[in-house]
């Protein structure tokens, strides 16, 4: 028993130079390996076919101290418009904007257009949402809020057809940092949405701006703020013979 | 600066407007639909020597082998991927039903040992239209059909089991398929066909499948019993003795052969048997949204209706009627997205491994022709 014992530790014993030899070994591989995995984790991937943009991805909600309202920008609209109606009027020339009279500032239907007030009302109507979500990966940004259908974009440069219909077509695409999205719908009405993103990725602009038949468009702008959203409880997926299924999130999902 | 790349950007959106608009959009004709068809069903079952055996290949997808999917478009392109493989069972179960044709199999590949063999192409389908182009070849390279078929379906096609509510079933043993007139169509027309073709020259077109396949299995034994003519026709010049032990030895192959694709044939049955609550669900979708679309054009934006006023209301009709018709777009991509979800066990299943081959089932097909050439060779002793 004890000549045993004497013999496996000495059996060990002759080993142990092999082990820790092979141990340092393994223990050299897995830290180049480990090392090359956090080395490839750091290093992200250059994908030359995707330009680079901004990221818009994050629930924001709307700063109503820093958004127009769409009475004020009205006023702010019309009285400007006076102003330049009565600089001409007393022969004063701006060269800026178009001739303006005071029967003409645009308060009543112009000949192909839209008054601006009712101009002003479906900017407000437009942008009524208070919250937005925006989901964004290397391929495309959608643009989720309640009662609307998202806007979404690819991230290729140029403009992009993204929907059509009998009832308007959409296009979007990127100017620079802006993720513009320009809506064109029956008798000359086109709508156009501008996102752009501050530099921190704390706050979001959004500029609608609507116009009508050639006119001088009406400008809405609205700021947003990121905000922390709980997480969706619930993960959902369509499916055609039993509806829309919904299961409970784990922390896995 | 931002004034000019604004102005940049909608220069381009009004070249893109003025482009397409300007490109003249080929006006192709339209197929005409086969209309209300009766299905030429025998009433005696056609003897083993007489029934020609049909292989229906599983068709093929031309947008996908174009390259024509467009933006948005992968979803439907990958449904139309999915149709390839239900459409041809369809077509399998009607020629079955009509009881005028032996064997009839839907097959990943050519087969050589058939009599018939259908191909097709999806040229268009959704819930309101199908066409079909089929060519139809017998072994000896005759041209049966090359020909479009097309059917269009109305509201009655689509029973209320077709449409999902909460607790209402898809009832598969009643339904028909809204496209059954088009496949009907096809069956008559080869059995016409067939008709007008002497028995002796009937007679032979098996006698050339057995010796096709005789050649395929063994190029060096039996490619000299047949002969192409100046049309690349085939005909069988001699024909080995009936108790030939090469011939048994096919024969026996064949047999084996059969029972392979009478395998592979099954799990196309259970594919289409997967696949059809969900698809004719799909179907349905598909027709609500065609009839959507279309009635919205009818109704298209007439100025004198609804512009006489300028007015906020009329404005956010405008804008609702545009969000309205996105959103139910968008809904349908979804649909498309959530049929294809639900159907993805399905194709795996039926690409799952057969007994000790592997890939997709047009691969195993493949494998499972070179193994048994080899077991011909090997007991054979061409080895």
């Amino acid at each position: 028993m004890t000549s045993s014992v004497a013999m496996t530790q000495t059996a060990s014993s002759q080993e142990k130079p092999g082990i820790w030899l092979c141990r340092g070994i393994c223990c050299l591989l897995l830290l180049t390996m480990e090392t090359s995995v956090y080395a490839q984790d750091d290093l992200p991937i250059l994908d030359l076919n995707n330009p680079v943009r901004l990221n818009f991805e994050g629930s924001w909600e709307k700063d109503f101290q820093r958004s127009d309202k769409w009475e004020e920008e009205l006023n702010r609209v019309m009285r400007l418009r006076q102003e330049q109606a009565t600089l001409q009027r007393s022969g004063i020339s701006t060269h800026s904007n178009p001739s303006v009279s005071l029967g003409n500032i645009n308060l009543n239907s112009s000949r192909r257009g839209v008054n601006i007030v009712n101009l002003a009302r479906l900017a407000e109507y437009i942008g009524r949402q208070t919250t937005m979500e925006i989901i964004q990966d290397r391929n495309e940004v959608r643009i989720e809020r309640r009662g609307e259908a998202p806007l979404i974009c690819g991230m290729e440069t140029g403009p992009t057809n993204t929907f059509s219909s009998a009832h308007g077509f959409e296009t979007c695409g990127w100017d620079r940092n802006q993720l513009v999205f320009e809506i064109t719908l029956p008798e000359d009405l086109y709508i156009t949405h501008q996102f752009a993103v501050s530099s921190d990725g704390s706050s979001l602009r959004l500029v609608t701006s609507i116009q009508s038949g050639g006119n001088i468009p009406f400008t809405l702008n609205q700021a947003f703020n990121r905000y922390e959203a709980p997480p969706d409880q619930y993960n959902c997926i369509q499916t055609i013979s039993r509806g829309r299924m919904c299961s409970q999130r784990t922390p896995l999902d | 600066m931002a004034v000019v790349n604004k102005s940049y950007f909608c220069f381009l959106i009004l070249s893109l407007g003025s482009c397409a608009q300007n490109i003249p959009v080929p006006v192709e004709p339209l197929i005409p639909s086969v209309g209300t068809v009766i299905l030429d069903q025998n009433i005696v079952t056609p003897a083993d020597s007489e029934a020609l055996e049909i292989g229906v290949r599983v068709f093929e997808n031309p947008l996908a082998a174009e390259g024509t999917v467009g933006f948005g478009d992968l979803a439907f392109n990958e449904i139309r991927d999915n149709e390839t493989h239900y459409l041809p069972y369809l077509l399998r179960n009607t020629l079955l039903e009509s009881n005028h044709w032996g064997a009839v199999r839907v097959l990943p590949q050519n087969d050589p040992s058939m009599d018939l063999l259908i191909a097709g192409s999806v040229i268009k389908s959704d819930g309101q239209r199908l066409e079909l182009h089929i060519e139809v070849k017998d072994s000896t390279g005759r041209e049966w059909l090359n020909k479009d078929y097309a059917d269009v379906t109305q509201e009655e096609d689509f029973p209320e089991s077709t449409r999902y509510t909460p607790g209402n079933r898809f009832e598969a043993g009643s339904f028909v398929d809204p496209f059954q007139d088009l496949y009907d169509q096809i069956n008559n027309d080869l059995v016409a066909l067939r008709d007008a073709i002497p028995a002796e020259q009937l007679i032979d077109i098996k006698r050339v499948s057995q010796m096709v396949y005789a050649a395929d299995l063994s190029p060096d034994s039996f490619s000299n019993t047949l002969t192409a003519d100046s049309a690349g026709r085939l005909s069988v010049n001699s024909l080995p003795a009936l108790d030939d032990p090469m011939i048994a030895r096919v024969e026996d192959m064949r047999l084996r052969h059969h029972l392979f694709i009478d395998t592979v044939d099954e799990y196309y049955q259970a594919l289409y048997e997967d696949m059809q609550p969900s698809y004719v669900t799909w179907r349905r979708y598909s027709y609500d949204q065609i009839e959507q679309t279309e009635s919205a054009l009818q109704e298209a934006y007439d100025a004198s209706r609804y512009s006489s006023s300028r007015s906020y209301l009329t404005l956010t009709q405008r804008y609702d009627r545009y969000r309205w018709s996105k959103i139910y777009e968008l809904e349908f991509q979804e649909l498309a997205t959530g049929f294809n979800r639900e159907i993805a066990p399905a194709i795996l299943e039926l690409n799952k491994q057969v007994h000790g081959l592997s890939g997709t089932m047009e691969e195993q097909y493949i494998q499972w022709r070179r193994i048994l050439r080899e077991l011909f060779a090997l007991e054979t002793g061409q080895l």
